[in-house]
Parts: C-alpha cells; sequence; structure tokens
C-alpha cells in the first residue's frame, strides 16, 4: 500500500514539476506580450536560419563597402591616414580644390569624356570618332581642363589620354549624386 | 667589362642634326642641332658621348590600372652636360667636328675646357661604379643638388632614378616610388603603399 502511495506521490511531483515550467513559460509569454507586442516562438530551426541571412546580408555590406572605399577589384590600397576623418579640416585650399575639381565636372561633354575613358586610354581622333558632336578644338580645350583639375594625364610619348585614379572617383561620385539627387526628387 | 677602360676621347665634335638617342613608348631623349659631343671611347671604339647643349627627357611614368592611371610625365630640359653610354653607332654618322665658333655659342673658350668638364661628368658618373655588363644604353644627367639622375634602358625595359622618383618598368609590369607613394602594378593588378 506504501509502495503505490510513493509511487503516485513520485507522479504528482513529477506532474506539479511539469505544470510549474508550462506556467513559468506561460508567465514569460505574457511578459513579452506586454514588453514587446506580439511574440512568436520560432524555434532555435528557424532563428538559426534568420541568423545566417543576416549574417551574409553584413557581410554582403561590408564587402561592397571595401570594394568601393578601399579594395579595387583587381587590386589593394593600403591607406595610412595620419588623421582621422573626423579631424579633418575644410580649408580654403581643399574648398578651392574642391571647387576646381567640380568646375571641371560641370559640364556634359567633359563627363562624356571621363566617361569614354573609362574603358582605356585613348588618342584624340579616337575621342574624336567617338564623340562627334564635339568640335576638335572643344575637346582638346575640355582635356586641357580635365588634365588641370588632376582627372585627366596624357602621355608625352605617344600621346594618349587616361583618366586618372582621382578622375575615376570624381566621376563615379558626380554620377551617384546625381542619382541621388534624383531619387530624391522623384520621392 | 671595367669602367676604368673608357676615357674621354680630346676631341669635341658637333651634332649636325637634331637627333633623336633613345626612343621606346614610354620615353625618349632628344639632343638639337650644334650641341657639342665629347666622344667616350674603349679600346679606340666610340662607345658614347658627352653632349652639351639643348636636348630633352621625355618619360611617361605613367601606370596604369583599371582604378585609373596613377603617376605623371617627367620632362626635363637638357641644359647642363649630359652622359650617354650605349647605341653610339647610329650617333657617330651625325657628328663634325666642332670649331672655335661653336664652342663660343655653348660659353667655352677652348676644346680644353669643354673636355674638361666632360671629364669631371665622366668622374662623377664613375665614382660609384665598378664593373657593368654594358648592355642597352645609359644616360647620366645631372640635377640641381648636383647628383646624377640616371636611365638605363634596354628595349622595353627601363629603370630611371631621379631625387624624388624612381621608376621601373618591364612591359606589364612597372614600379613607381615619388616622395608620396610607393605603387607596384603587374598585369593591371596593383599595390599602393601612401
Amino acid at each position: 500500500m506504501s509502495e503505490e502511495f510513493r509511487e503516485e506521490m513520485e507522479k504528482l511531483r513529477e506532474e506539479i514539476a511539469r505544470l510549474k515550467e508550462q506556467i513559468r513559460s506561460l508567465s514569460e509569454k505574457e511578459e513579452m506580450k506586454r514588453k514587446h507586442g506580439i511574440y512568436i516562438d520560432i524555434g532555435n530551426r528557424v532563428r538559426d536560419y534568420v541568423e545566417d541571412i543576416m549574417e551574409c546580408v553584413a557581410e554582403g555590406i561590408h564587402g561592397e563597402l571595401e570594394k568601393s572605399v578601399l579594395i579595387g577589384p583587381r587590386g589593394v590600397r593600403i591607406i595610412k591616414r595620419r588623421e582621422p576623418l573626423i579631424e579633418e579640416k575644410e580649408t580654403e585650399v581643399t574648398l578651392s580644390k574642391t571647387a576646381e575639381i567640380m568646375s571641371a565636372l560641370s559640364h556634359e561633354h567633359r563627363l562624356k569624356i571621363l566617361k569614354e575613358l573609362l574603358s582605356g586610354g585613348k588618342y584624340i581622333n579616337e575621342l574624336q570618332e567617338k564623340l562627334s558632336e564635339i568640335t576638335t578644338s572643344t575637346l582638346s580645350s575640355h582635356l586641357k581642363v580635365l588634365e588641370e583639375a588632376g582627372l585627366v594625364v596624357q602621355e608625352k610619348v605617344r600621346g594618349r589620354y587616361l583618366i586618372t585614379m582621382p578622375g575615376r572617383a570624381a566621376y563615379k561620385m558626380a554620377i551617384r549624386t546625381a542619382k541621388f539627387l534624383e531619387r530624391g526628387k522623384m520621392e | 667589362m671595367i669602367w676604368h677602360k673608357y676615357q674621354i676621347d680630346n676631341i669635341v665634335q658637333k651634332v649636325s642634326q637634331d637627333l633623336t638617342l633613345w626612343h621606346t613608348e614610354r620615353g625618349l631623349v632628344k639632343i638639337s642641332r650644334d650641341s657639342l659631343a665629347v666622344p667616350i671611347k674603349q679600346n679606340n671604339h666610340k662607345k658614347g658621348y658627352i653632349f652639351h647643349g639643348e636636348g630633352k627627357l621625355v618619360l611617361d611614368a605613367i601606370i596604369e590600372t583599371t582604378e585609373g592611371a596613377i603617376g605623371k610625365p617627367i620632362e626635363e630640359e637638357l641644359k647642363k652636360p649630359f652622359l650617354m653610354l650605349g647605341d653610339a653607332e647610329k650617333i657617330n654618322g651625325n657628328l663634325e667636328i666642332a670649331s672655335k665658333e661653336d664652342l663660343a655659342k655653348m660659353g667655352y673658350k677652348d676644346k680644353q675646357e669643354v673636355i674638361s668638364r666632360a671629364q669631371k661628368l665622366f668622374a662623377q658618373f664613375l665614382g660609384k661604379r665598378g664593373i657593368c655588363k654594358n648592355r642597352g644604353v645609359i644616360f647620366a644627367f645631372p640635377n640641381k643638388n648636383g647628383k646624377l639622375d640616371m636611365l638605363i634602358a634596354k628595349g622595353s625595359k627601363i629603370v630611371y632614378k631621379a631625387a624624388a622618383t624612381v621608376f621601373i618598368a618591364n612591359n606589364d609590369n612597372v614600379i613607381l616610388k615619388t616622395p608620396q607613394k610607393v605603387i607596384l602594378s603587374k598585369h593591371n593588378k596593383y599595390f599602393v603603399i601612401a
């Protein structure tokens, strides 16, 4: 009799422990609902899946940032900064240089020239063929402006025009800014 | 081949027409008509010259990368005497003996003054060097610091060392060192150390 009683007591204790666990879990859910509105238990597998996706997205963003800022698709730039970016001051010199670069970019023909040079160095006659709407003398004066701003360099022996590293960056920046502003207008 | 076997000749010549002393798609060295030339001889063969007149050095010290070009062309007016060793054969037929008037035009009172200036430059050039295989062509240009800028070229291979710039090119393999950065490039892949 006592044996049966002991077994019954044991079952009851287990039942009480299970019920306590259920109550604790329910009260946790109630607490989450109170704090965050809706609580959905997605289980470990789903949670891991979402975490994996988030990790991939973060890696993608990081990779893109590195590609566009520091590491080119076919090369590596190591930039040793002497001062942190935040401390860089906008001096009169940097502003005037910025104005000079912006001024060099501020003509559709010059942007077209830069676009043509993105695919590689070109002789003036090759540029003339590609940009037939620009006369030779106008083309020369545009190239001079771009050269003075450091966006283009001319080889003195062969005579080809090449887009410089700052020229490429400035062109991309101008296009991105225009797209950004255009998108802003539409929104 | 040991440098001391070379010696400065005892004659002064002048360039009879504008000459291109070296020319590749990356650079050139020119000397204009009426410039003075003192031969450098080895075993009675003319192996090079020391020129004094109007010369020009152009070198496109530019590296093309997929991210844009780096570097800039170098253009130097060569008004001081400079040395050229190698490729002398093509010049030999374009020289004639310089007259007193030719020397006077360049500010020399006599032949000996030209030769001693040439010897001084040659001694400076020899100063740092012991043995050379003497292939290709070597130029030495005195710079404003009183030192020598060197250009060594053979076919498409170029080594240029100046006070502020070092440029080494071998077809698509290029190294450019400027006071701000070093750029190494190989088949469109590049590395910048700034």
